[in-house]
């Protein structure tokens, strides 16, 4: 599959690599230049891969607390929130944005799973729900970076400083370029800079715009991004990508994502957690920094005289200059300090570290 | 994308410069860019000795893990120890300062099976067209 932008990508002189399916830009230049400049100046992204789904209907709200693990009489129309969608087993189906906008939400599965979630979603859906899966419709942009404000201001006239973070807003007839379509933006991302991520309809408008937004970002030194740094990026600051991070079945509680849920209310996957945090030992979540040379990938072993865990995602991290993973490890293994071995293609000793492995502003 | 004109080529994207019983040994322009980023660079030790197709250096980038085989069946006699500092050479001069290592050939006839330049563009163009 390839999303409306790909000619543009090629004309851009982009490197592909196909992810979930999708033929989409790895890299335009050099996947280190590319992530450097949105931690210091902003890039744009093509994330049209990821998924869209709207859920309408006077019960919405409602079933959107049963589905999630959020409140979302929390999240008021203008809001967003990041969250999860479990199994009754208790296990990560999807990690999700959605966003609360007038009489809908929007939300936006990952690459791939939009079928598998709409469907989860028509099964559990209860009153009056209506579920509209419009992924090949949408286009998705994402401008990133701590000038992202500055090149969006010479494109969109709303006061996009104004949206707290998650918080999302309908452009009408806010735009500074000729634009034919619908466009939503919310203050989203997954670089852990400031950011802010487009929806357009239809899909094919995104092409234009994503020129005007190179062209008005040139002064501000915008580049384009692909998704080699899109994963280096989310990577530094611990973010998970659910096609690692939760692939076998994973809870909240194992991925480090407790503090999305919202105990207060009834949602799917509850009761098996209550269960699960009975237990004294289970893999969690665990942030490797390397301290000799060699990279972490996914599927490396964790050692420390016995095996302790396994890699999910591995990579370089351009900041740090040194070798990073996010890893299960045993909760009775899981002190920071400690140092252990990450046994895959060659043996790397590491440290277990706090997250996430860059704070912000630093890089 | 370059391709030099006075080395040799194999399929998996290695080119060869020859001086002598002598082989310079490196990856192509092609294959750098589709590693993307080489961050690790791992060089055999001099005086190892490899049989054609087997692993004589891995390159590790941001995206995956490449492994660059012998093209010809022989001794390495020097290595870029540059690489062990700055791997991005490999990206930036791929085929000067970036080389990988240099082999004493065993048999000079093994070079007859490997591609000129215009083979290889010959066959990245038909990869493309897939």
């Amino acid at each position: 599959m390839k999303t409306a932008l790909y000619e543009l990508h090629k004309e851009l002189g982009a490197t592909f690599t196909n992810f979930m399916g999708y033929e989409m830009p790895l890299k335009y230049t050099s996947v280190q230049e590319e992530h450097l400049n949105v931690r210091h100046r902003v890039g744009i992204f093509d994330v049209g891969h990821m998924g869209n789904i709207f859920v309408r209907g006077k019960d919405a709200m409602k079933f959107i607390s049963k589905i999630t693990v959020e409140n979302a009489e929390k999240i008021t129309e203008g809001k967003g929130q990041y969250t999860l969608l479990l199994n009754y087993d208790g296990d990560i189906l999807d990690d999700e944005v959605f966003l609360h906008l007038k009489n809908e939400y929007l939300f936006i599965p990952n690459s791939g799973m939009h079928k598998k979630i709409a469907e989860w979603m028509k099964e559990n859906a209860e009153g009056d729900v209506e579920i509209e899966d419009v992924s090949s419709d949408y286009s998705i942009l994402a401008v990133q970076g701590p000038l992202c404000l500055d090149v969006l201001r010479e494109i969109i006239s709303f006061d996009i400083a104004s949206l707290p973070l998650f918080g999302c807003y309908e452009i009408k007839n806010e735009m500074k370029i000729d634009f034919e379509g619908r466009c939503i933006i919310s203050r989203t991302g997954y670089t852990g800079e400031r950011g802010y991520e487009l929806y357009i309809h239809p899909a094919e408008e995104a092409v234009q715009l994503f020129k005007k937004i190179l062209e008005a970002g040139k002064k501000y030194g915008i580049m384009p991004v692909g998704l080699g740094a899109r994963d280096t990026l989310r990577l530094e600051k611990g973010f998970m990508l659910a096609c690692n991070e939760f692939e076998g079945g994973r809870n909240p509680i194992e991925a480090g994502l407790e503090w999305c849920i919202d105990w207060e209310h009834e949602f799917i996957g509850k009761d098996a957690l209550i269960e699960f945090k009975k237990k004294e030992d289970y893999e969690k979540i665990t942030f490797l920094e390397c301290i000799e040379a060699g990279i972490p990938r996914k599927g490396d072993i964790v050692a420390k005289n016995e095996e302790i865990g396994i890699v999910t995602s591995g990579n370089f991290s351009p900041c740090l200059k040194k070798g990073i993973a996010l890893a299960y490890i045993k909760t009775s293994h899981r002190n920071i300090g400690d140092e252990v071995y990450i046994e895959g293609r060659r043996k790397i000793k590491a440290r277990i570290v706090k997250g996430p492995f860059v704070k912000k502003g630093e890089c | 994308m370059e391709i030099r004109e006075n080395l040799l080529y194999t399929e998996t994207h290695e080119w060869i410069l020859k001086k002598d019983r002598v082989v310079r040994i490196g990856i192509s322009d092609y294959a750098q860019d589709s590693l993307t980023d080489i961050v690790y660079v791992e060089l055999p030790q001099i005086g190892q000795r490899f049989k054609k197709g087997e692993v004589i250096v891995t390159l590790e980038s941001v995206k995956s893990v490449a492994e660059v085989y012998a093209p010809v069946s022989g001794e390495i006699i020097a290595v870029n120890e540059k690489l062990n500092d700055e791997p991005g050479l490999v990206n930036k001069m791929p085929y000067d300062d970036g080389w990988l290592v240099e082999m004493k050939l065993d048999d000079e006839s093994e070079l007859n099976l490997l591609m000129d330049a215009k083979q290889y563009e010959e066959m990245l163009n038909k990869s493309k067209d897939l």
